[in-house]
Formats: structure tokens, C-alpha cells, sequence
């Protein structure tokens, strides 16, 4: 993957995009970060594969849809997917846990417009399912860790930037949220805030409404 | 020699694709099926309290996926390289696209609200998310029948999979779609597969 010839399409958000920004960051990866927003969008729509973003695209016209897949092919690249076929699987377990849980927050609560839905579902989601979801990741690390800090084995990888992204998101949108996860991710936070292309990276980064 | 066990319940579900790859592998795994009675036991040898869960030698892996897409790596069901690989998972993650929709008619208990939203499943969501299919088989398909480089990947198997269910609620479904209908039929077509498919649990979904 050669430096500048990657171009990575998505709105001027975090969202479903900036997972694949950080990736880039630690990977120290050159790639054209081509932002636009809700008004600008309909220009770009028919360039892309399916007409949605995000979307990778090569220097010969290859494009790469579905935010995921996106994330997960830089990772690879970048030496970020784990060290062999085991490892990169259990990497996407943690991930697709981390995923399910995303889901059920921006579907359930984050866009929920009724207010008193609204309510009863945040309830629901900071008593049960974070709760469990905490817990979840817990096991996992426990399973699959071998030293204090990452998810897998003893090295940073997309697993742990995925949760890191995630979890910086629900603690922006819902701060009460601080004080469930006790220092179990202390050790990964720290390592992600020290690493030093993804604190450049963060300090440069706009700010975007989510 | 490694060893392979996939827990799952006596269904397709979420579990159906790992078994087509083992199958068009030609791999020897124990296919452990856990009735309704029997899985609130195993609950917590499982690492999430769920199925799926692959045992390959002695560690566990749950999340369906990404045990197929372990599984799909192993035996070069996944594509060639990690572009290939890349253009596989986006057509992985298109088809799940036309789940969510498909699982609220499920849960829907009230007769009438089910059959309107099965009909609206199928005359207006469902046809975006084969129409996307459609043109990654064309842009991914390197002008052959199968989704990615014109050689069978765990895409191919997934899709087959969760066709066949849609297939079961509206036999016609396909008909607009001769490339996706093409797919299948090639799918089918493999010998261990055809075999598998001959000899394997039937059950509901």
C-alpha cells in the first residue's frame, strides 16, 4: 500500500470513519482524509461503490466499502491485525463485541427521538448492557491477553483503538458513563494516549460534533 | 494435528456458514448441536455466555464471523491476498446489511403488523441489498459467477446460506437477480458441497 495513493472518503464525523483514522495514525500511513459533509455528500454519492461511505479507494479506481472491512484491511496492512491466523481472530472477536454493543447504543438510545423512550433506553443500557458488556471484554482480555495493556496477545492492534474510539464516544455523549469501567482499561488508555502517532494524530484531529 | 469444534444449537442460524466452509475444506471437525434443554448448562463454558463458539485445539473463539472468517483463512476460502480478502469481508458485510429488517418481522407478534412488514421487507428493503450485491459480484467478480476473483470464497457460502432462508419465505425473491441466482447454483454445484448439503440436519432455519 503505497502512501498517498489511498484515499479514504467519509463525512466530516467520527462515526463509522474515524476508527480507520486512527488506524492510519498508528500505522504512521500517509492517505488523502477526503472529508465533506451532509450538503456536500450528494457530489460524492454516485462515485461510490455502493453509495455510501465510508469507502477506501485505490490508485487504479478500486474502491472498498463497509467501515469494518475498511478498518480491518489498513490493520492488516499496517501490521495491526495480529501476529497470525488465531490472533487476527480473536482480534475481530473483540471487535465484532465491542460492534454489537455500539449498535444497540446509537439504535436503541443515541437516536431514539421520543424522550421518554429515550430515557427508559439509556436506563436499560447503562445498568444492563454496559454493565454485561464491561464484563464481556473483561473475559475476553483475561482469555486472550498476555500482558497488561492490550486485547490480544502483548501488542497494540485495531481491537484495542476500536474499543478505545468506542468507548471515548459513549463517555462524550453519556459522562455519567465514567464511572463504570473502574481501571480495568486504564492500562490500554494510557498506552493509546502515549502512543506518539496517535497523540499527534488526536491533537490535529478537528473537532466534529460526534 | 489440529482439532475443530463447533458449539452451536440443531440449526442453521448463525452457525451454517462455519460448517459449509468445513465442508467445502473437506475438513473433519465435531459438529456439537445443543437442544434447548441442554445449552443452559454449557452457558458458562462458553467465554461470552453465547453460540457460535469454535474450539480449535484448546482455545475458544466466539462471534460468528469471525469464526468463519478464521475458519475461511485456514483452509483458503477467504481470499488470496488481503485486498481479496478486503473485497470478500465487504461482501460479507453487505449481506449482513439485510438482516436487521429481516429480524424485526420475526419478533413482530401481532399477525397483521407481520405480514405488512414482510411485504414491505420484501418489495422495498430487500431489493437495495441485492442490488448492491449485484454490483460487488460485477466490480469484485473478475466477470466469473462467484462474488470475489472468480474462485469460491466463504461470501460465496454466506450468501448462500442466508438466501436459502429468504428463499424459504418468498420463493421468487431471486428471480430479478439471474447473476445472484448463478451464484447459488454454482455454490451448489461443488461436489463436497452438494454432498454436504445432501447428508446435513434439515431443520427450520
Amino acid at each position: 500500500m503505497s502512501d498517498s495513493d489511498i484515499k479514504f472518503y467519509y463525512f466530516n464525523l467520527q462515526a463509522r470513519g474515524e476508527l480507520t483514522r486512527l488506524i492510519f495514525a498508528a500505522a504512521g500511513r500517509s492517505y488523502e482524509d477526503i472529508r465533506f459533509g451532509f450538503d456536500t455528500w450528494p457530489e460524492y454519492k454516485p462515485k461510490m461503490i455502493l453509495g455510501q461511505c465510508p469507502v477506501l479507494e485505490f490508485a487504479d479506481g478500486t474502491q472498498i466499502p463497509q467501515s469494518l472491512t475498511v478498518a480491518r484491511y489498513v490493520a492488516r496492512e499496517a501490521g495491526l491485525a495480529g501476529s497470525d491466523n488465531l490472533e487476527s481472530a480473536k482480534i475481530d472477536a473483540v471487535v465484532d463485541t465491542q460492534r454489537d454493543v455500539n449498535e444497540v447504543f446509537y439504535g436503541k438510545v443515541f437516536f431514539e427521538k421520543d424522550e421518554a423512550k429515550k430515557a427508559e433506553e439509556m436506563e436499560k443500557f447503562l445498568t444492563e448492557t454496559l454493565v454485561k458488556h464491561v464484563e464481556n471484554l473483561g473475559k475476553l482480555k483475561k482469555a486472550y491477553s498476555t500482558n497488561e495493556s492490550y486485547f490480544v496477545g502483548n501488542k497494540l492492534s485495531w481491537a484495542d483503538l476500536f474499543v478505545f474510539q468506542s468507548i471515548q464516544i459513549l463517555l462524550k455523549a453519556v459522562p455519567q458513563v465514567q464511572g463504570k469501567f473502574g481501571d480495568q482499561f486504564k492500562p490500554l488508555f494510557d498506552a493509546i494516549n502515549g502512543n506518539d502517532k496517535i497523540k499527534a494524530y488526536l491533537d490535529a484531529r478537528p473537532e466534529t460534533d460526534f | 494435528m489440529s482439532t475443530y469444534k463447533l458449539y452451536y444449537f440443531n440449526s442453521r442460524g448463525r452457525a451454517e456458514v462455519s460448517r459449509l466452509i468445513f465442508a467445502a475444506a473437506g475438513q473433519k471437525y465435531e459438529d456439537i448441536r445443543y437442544n434447548q434443554d441442554e445449552w443452559p448448562s454449557h452457558k458458562t463454558e462458553m467465554p461470552l455466555g453465547q453460540m457460535p463458539v469454535l474450539e480449535f485445539n484448546s482455545a475458544k473463539l466466539p462471534q460468528s464471523k469471525s469464526i468463519a472468517r478464521f475458519l475461511a483463512k485456514q483452509f483458503h476460502l477467504a481470499g488470496r491476498d488481503n485486498l481479496e480478502q478486503a473485497k470478500v469481508d465487504a461482501v460479507i458485510d453487505t449481506i449482513d446489511d439485510l438482516i436487521p429488517k429481516l429480524i424485526s418481522i420475526f419478533f413482530e407478534q401481532d399477525e397483521t403488523k407481520k405480514e405488512d412488514l414482510r411485504k414491505k421487507y420484501f418489495d422495498e428493503e430487500l431489493p437495495k441489498h441485492f442490488q448492491n450485491l449485484d454490483v460487488l459480484l460485477k466490480e469484485f467478480g473478475n466477470g466469473g459467477l462467484f462474488f470475489v476473483g472468480n474462485h469460491l470464497t466463504w461470501a460465496d457460502l454466506y450468501f448462500y446460506d442466508l438466501s436459502e432462508t429468504l428463499l424459504g419465505m418468498n420463493g421468487n425473491c431471486l428471480d430479478i437477480y439471474p447473476r445472484l441466482k448463478q451464484n447459488r447454483e454454482e455454490v451448489e454445484k461443488q461436489p463436497k458441497i452438494a454432498e454436504y448439503l445432501n447428508n446435513r440436519p434439515k431443520t427450520p432455519f
